[in-house]
């Protein structure tokens, strides 16, 4: 049901979003057929499939995987034929990230069918576990330069946060999506709602409860995802756990599994209200409700913003605010989910250095500020604040220093290899709890603590 | 016209009624059945020419119909190239088929040799292994040859259908030996046999399998999905597919359900041009069981 | 078997020559072999050894090991797999979601089948267009078909919208857990009618019209001539019918796939969809060769016994 998805919630777990002008199609698999599979072919088909197939494999091209959504492929556009045109020798082959229900998933076939690119851009941290045990990701250490360039770029904490307990750095840390809310400023004001209410569950549900008044069920405040997508779902409560339990993630630095706390029941129970009220509807629209005006609040981050100025019906006016957190949190600064997106070279790239050279590029202070200014997003970079090539962008996109200020409280995923496995748990028993309730909403929790424990404790 | 379900007494009501009037309660439900297979066709067309605008509304025709939505999915999707490959890799199985499928259907049913009962034995067993359980040793296997983003992952596993087979060695059977035997006194080869003399009296077996082959290729999501992710090697119904649930249409239900049309027209126009061969071929498959 | 046969019919029929005839004639009264049915059933051979015999011993072996695909250790688990599927909750949701996807769809399947081919049987005016109408669900790709019925099934979708303009209420297609199930089976069901009706049309157009007749002049209503002539002589087509919508509903994968990804409450996880995801989401390949070798002895059990029982239930 992506048709309900009116507006690319691009800073979830998937990266796969709106149009894409495709570039020229590869022709890699001449290369790759091995002896055996190549043998049988000739004896089966012969030489007509050979000729058309015929590619040819010439020059060093490196393959490179940009995200699917359009401010990143006009992005990468740039930068490609930037890099292209300065470097005959080394030519960069892009192609967006395969489409399906998530990149992971496209992501991970291709590491176990070894048709990964050299490099891709937007992977998902929470990913990566499973991408290391799978043996995808070189290990970028050991490249000329990187512990340097790395940490003159994010500082050293940010290159230690990503780097795998083995000592082994498998990601290049790229930018982040701090998660906040956006308000309808015009809506709200009308219902007699000041943004400073949300602030706390409490709040919240009151302001929640006097939108259904006001506007007799017409409108809403809040209305969390109902997609089949899990993912979607999981968000939702993602980034209200990181605030409710002050910057703590599923799993504690032992990886135990903690989620089963107050934090989570606060959540699920805050969240559950919504249905068990009526304040938010089970079924889906085809309409971006938020748009429409009949949804006030929503989540959004930097990405968000683009499709905003984009989209939005002429005369909307929006607000930011962080997320709400339980009432015993008030007044207290708040944590969200960092959402970050990294970018890494797989072990299938037969030239690692030179991949490493047009990362180089990608990450430059100049391409830095590009990718800002397209995209809306918040680069890992230290000093932005003061760097006269951000300061532009930053006077121009005030949003962005919402993001910006956020950025210093934000988490991100635990390191685990069954991290999306114990995704899928949760998102499963909050759909069960929270969305149908057809369970309590604390007991469905303690449901996917339990099972996120099976899960760690080993398949068996 | 018989009403099957129908209890005794209301038939016997209904024939109190005059025959016109029968026929016309009959056509008019006849219509209506007929549309509840359409519809959803005809919400298809409607839509991919509808403008943003009207789009929620209900009416089937447009009141401004626009190409909007064509022109978005060639901009967002290489979908040319995906029908080509669609043509491309089933149209090569196809061929593969029949040629090798008759090859084995002539031996079957034509060469004496030892062992050859135990071969067709071996072939009816294998059409009823589900292919859910082939399905993940098939895929490592395409995973080791190194053929995932490939033609070859599509085209080569299904090359020879052991339906094909079996219908080509019914259909061969019925053939007068005299014929065969006309042509080995004037020194021809079995191979020549098959293609000069066999093949021209089994066209419509032929076309059965040839469509149904195709058919099952071109309509097939889960396979190409699995082994293909490259957007060169893709189908056009795994592309069209991915576009409408990957999110990469944002949404556009107009998008999407003019991909589809895109990806649905070339088999209805086999559909339409060889009708009865797949009453044929289906009628067929009813004699197996 | 080729050990023996290759000694024997050395004289191929591929060489010309004028004693052709009488070689012919010889081979089939005595049974000679002749290699050349070697040479013709040897790639059929190949390719059965390749992507049939070995890919089903490696999903036998699979089921007793554990392997993420890239790692080159593939540990030996025994009969590990099987007991964790059959303690696996998602697993025994899945076969209930399959038995309530087949009680909908066979007991829909073939009456509309069955009443459409008995029209179709009938002179009627238009019968091509007719014909057209409902076989073109068939040759239309399944996942195609989700995505327009995605569409018709949403909230706000076409189906809604005239049930609201009926007066009547919405209905939560695909959001409504008791409901998404039925729901898909009530589309595939739309979408095979055509098939399933082309199976009943060929069995009804080979019933002799002599027995009608003569039911006919023995006084027989039009219901009794159905009931005690047609009925009975469908059997076959029965049995087909029921055994290959049961395949089908096992099969089930790019309907829920598209349309809701197996919710709500994995009320539309099919089994297919469930091996699916453990073999591509998380690279259990040894769990995932489990599921289809169940699913394969489940689809050959149920086939089997469906056909036993039909065939002596209405058989005569």
């Amino acid at each position: 049901m992506k048709a309900t998805v009116t507006h690319p919630r691009k800073f979830r777990a998937t990266g796969s979003a709106l149009p894409a002008a495709v570039p020229e199609l590869p022709r890699r698999m001449t290369a790759r057929t091995r002896s055996l599979g190549a043998a049988l072919l000739g004896a089966l088909v012969g030489p007509v499939l050979a000729a058309f197939l015929g590619g040819a494999m010439a020059q060093t091209t490196i393959t490179f995987w940009p995200s699917s959504n359009p401010e990143e492929i006009q992005f990468a556009t740039q930068i490609v034929s930037q890099w292209n045109g300065a470097h005959p020798e080394l030519q960069i082959k892009m192609q967006p990230l395969p489409a399906s229900r998530s990149t992971e998933e496209v992501l991970l076939a291709a590491i176990a069918a070894r048709t990964t690119p050299d490099v891709a851009a937007n992977i998902y941290p929470g990913a990566i576990s499973q991408f290391v045990e799978a043996g995808g990701l070189y290990q970028h250490e050991s490249l000329p330069g990187f512990m340097e360039f790395m940490t003159e770029r994010s500082g050293e904490d940010v290159v230690a946060l990503y780097t795998h307990p083995s000592g082994h750095v498998y990601q290049i840390p790229w930018k982040a999506n701090p998660v906040m809310f956006a308000y309808n400023v015009k809506l709200l004001a009308e219902a007699g709602i000041e943004p400073g209410d949300l602030a706390t569950y409490t709040g919240f549900l009151e302001a929640a409860k006097k939108v259904e008044d006001h506007w007799g069920g017409e409108k809403h405040l809040y209305t969390p995802t109902v997609d089949v997508t899990w993912w979607q779902r999981f968000f939702d409560f993602y980034g209200l756990y990181i605030a409710a339990s002050q910057g703590q993630t599923l799993l504690d630095e032992d990886g135990a599994v903690v989620f089963d706390n107050d934090a989570g029941r606060e959540v699920f129970e805050f969240l559950a209200t919504f249905f068990r009220e009526g304040y938010a509807p089970k079924g889906q629209t085809a309409q971006n409700r938020f748009f429409q005006g009949t949804t006030l609040v929503e989540q959004a981050g930097p990405f968000t913003m683009p499709f905003y100025e984009n989209n939005a019906p002429e005369g909307f006016e929006f607000g930011l605010i962080p997320v709400p957190v339980p009432d015993r949190l008030a007044g207290q600064p708040v944590y969200t989910y960092g959402d970050p997106k990294n970018i890494a070279i797989f072990t299938t790239s037969k030239h690692p250095e030179e991949a490493w050279e047009f990362i180089e590029f990608i990450l430059s202070p100049e391409n830095d500020a590009l990718f800002m200014s397209i995209t809306g997003q918040v680069p890992y970079r230290l000093g932005m604040t003061t760097d006269p090539l951000f300061t532009p962008i930053l006077a121009e996109k005030p949003n962005l220093t919402a993001f910006l200020d956020q950025t210093a409280r934000t988490r991100g995923v635990d390191d685990t290899p069954y991290l999306i496995e114990i995704f899928t748990a949760i998102s499963r028993e909050y759909e069960a709890g929270v969305i149908q309730g057809v369970r309590e909403p604390a007991v469905a929790l303690r449901r996917a603590a339990q099972q996120a424990k099976d899960i760690i404790s080993g398949f068996f | 016209m018989s009403l099957p379900t129908s209890s005794y007494a209301l038939q016997r009501r209904l024939k109190s009624w005059p025959l016109a009037f029968r026929r016309l309660l009959f056509y008019a439900l006849l219509l209506l059945g007929a549309l509840t297979f359409l519809m959803p066709f005809l919400y298809m067309v409607s839509t991919s020419l509808k403008g943003v605008r009207e789009m929620h509304t209900m009416n089937l025709i447009p009141r401004e119909p626009t190409l909007d939505h064509f022109k978005a999915v060639f901009t967002q999707i290489p979908i040319g190239r995906a029908m080509l490959n669609s043509f491309f890799v089933y149209g090569l199985q196809t061929a593969s088929v029949l040629v090798f499928s008759s090859i084995v259907g002539y031996a079957l049913a034509r060469l004496k040799f030892f062992g050859r009962e135990f071969i067709f034995n071996i072939i009816l067993l294998t059409m009823m292994i589900p292919g859910q359980l082939l399905l993940i040793p098939l895929y490592i296997l395409i995973v080791q040859f190194g053929w995932a983003d490939s033609y070859q992952a599509l085209i080569v596993p299904g090359m020879v259908s052991a339906f094909g087979i079996f219908l080509f060695r019914q259909n061969f059977k019925t053939i007068p030996q005299e014929l065969i035997d006309a042509a080995h006194v004037d020194g021809a080869t079995e191979l020549q046999i098959l293609f000069r003399i066999v093949w021209p009296l089994s066209l419509p077996s032929l076309i059965t399998v040839g469509i149904f082959t195709f058919m099952g290729g071109w309509n097939d999501f889960l396979w190409p999905s699995i082994v293909n992710r490259e957007l060169g090697v893709q189908t056009l119904t795994q592309m069209v597919t991915l576009y409408g649930i990957g999110g990469q249409a944002g949404g556009q239900t107009g998008a999407v359900m003019a991909s589809s049309l895109l990806a649905v027209v070339p088999m209805v126009i086999v559909y339409l041009v060889f009708q009865r061969y797949y009453l044929e071929g289906i009628a067929s498959t009813g004699v197996k069981g | 078997m080729t050990g023996i046969g290759r000694g024997r019919g050395a004289r191929g029929a591929a060489g010309g020559g004028p004693d052709q005839r009488q070689l012919a004639a010889a081979q089939r009264d005595t049974g000679r072999s002749n290699p050349v049915g070697y040479l013709f059933t040897l790639p059929y051979l190949v390719f059965f050894a390749v992507f049939t015999a070995y890919p089903l011993g490696f999903a036998i072996y699979l089921t007793f090991h554990n392997w993420n695909i890239v790692r080159p250790d593939r540990p030996f688990v025994g009969l590990r797999n099987f007991e964790r599927l059959f303690s696996d909750e998602l697993f025994w949701r899945a076969l209930y979601n399959t038995v309530i996807f087949l009680a909908v769809h066979i007991p829909l399947q073939i009456a509309v089948a069955l009443l459409l081919a008995v029209v179709l049987n009938q002179r009627i005016v238009a019968r091509g267009f007719f014909r057209v109408s409902f076989f073109l669900p068939y040759v239309t790709s399944g996942a195609i078909i989700s995505l327009i019925w995605l569409r018709l099934y949403a909230d706000d979708g076409l189906l809604n919208q005239v049930l609201v303009q009926l007066g009547l209420g919405k209905v939560g297609w695909l959001s409504d857990p008791r409901v998404a199930m039925p729901s898909i089976a009530i589309m595939a069901t739309w979408k095979n009618v055509g098939y399933y009706l082309m199976i009943f049309l060929a069995s009804l157009q080979a019933i002799p019209a002599q027995l009608y007749e003569e039911a006919h002049l023995n006084g027989a209503t039009q219901w009794q001539r159905f009931r005690y002539i047609t009925f009975p002589l469908l059997n076959p087509a029965f049995i087909l019918v029921v055994v290959l919508s049961t395949i089908g509903g096992f099969s089930l994968f790019v309907e829920p796939f598209v349309m809701t990804a197996g919710g709500p409450l994995d009320s539309t996880l099919s089994l297919v969809l469930y091996l699916y995801q453990q073999a591509f989401q998380f690279l259990r390949m040894g769990y995932a060769a489990a599921i289809g070798l169940v699913l394969a002895v489940l689809i050959f059990l149920v086939t089997f016994v469906q056909r036993r029982y039909l065939e002596k239930e209405v058989g005569y």
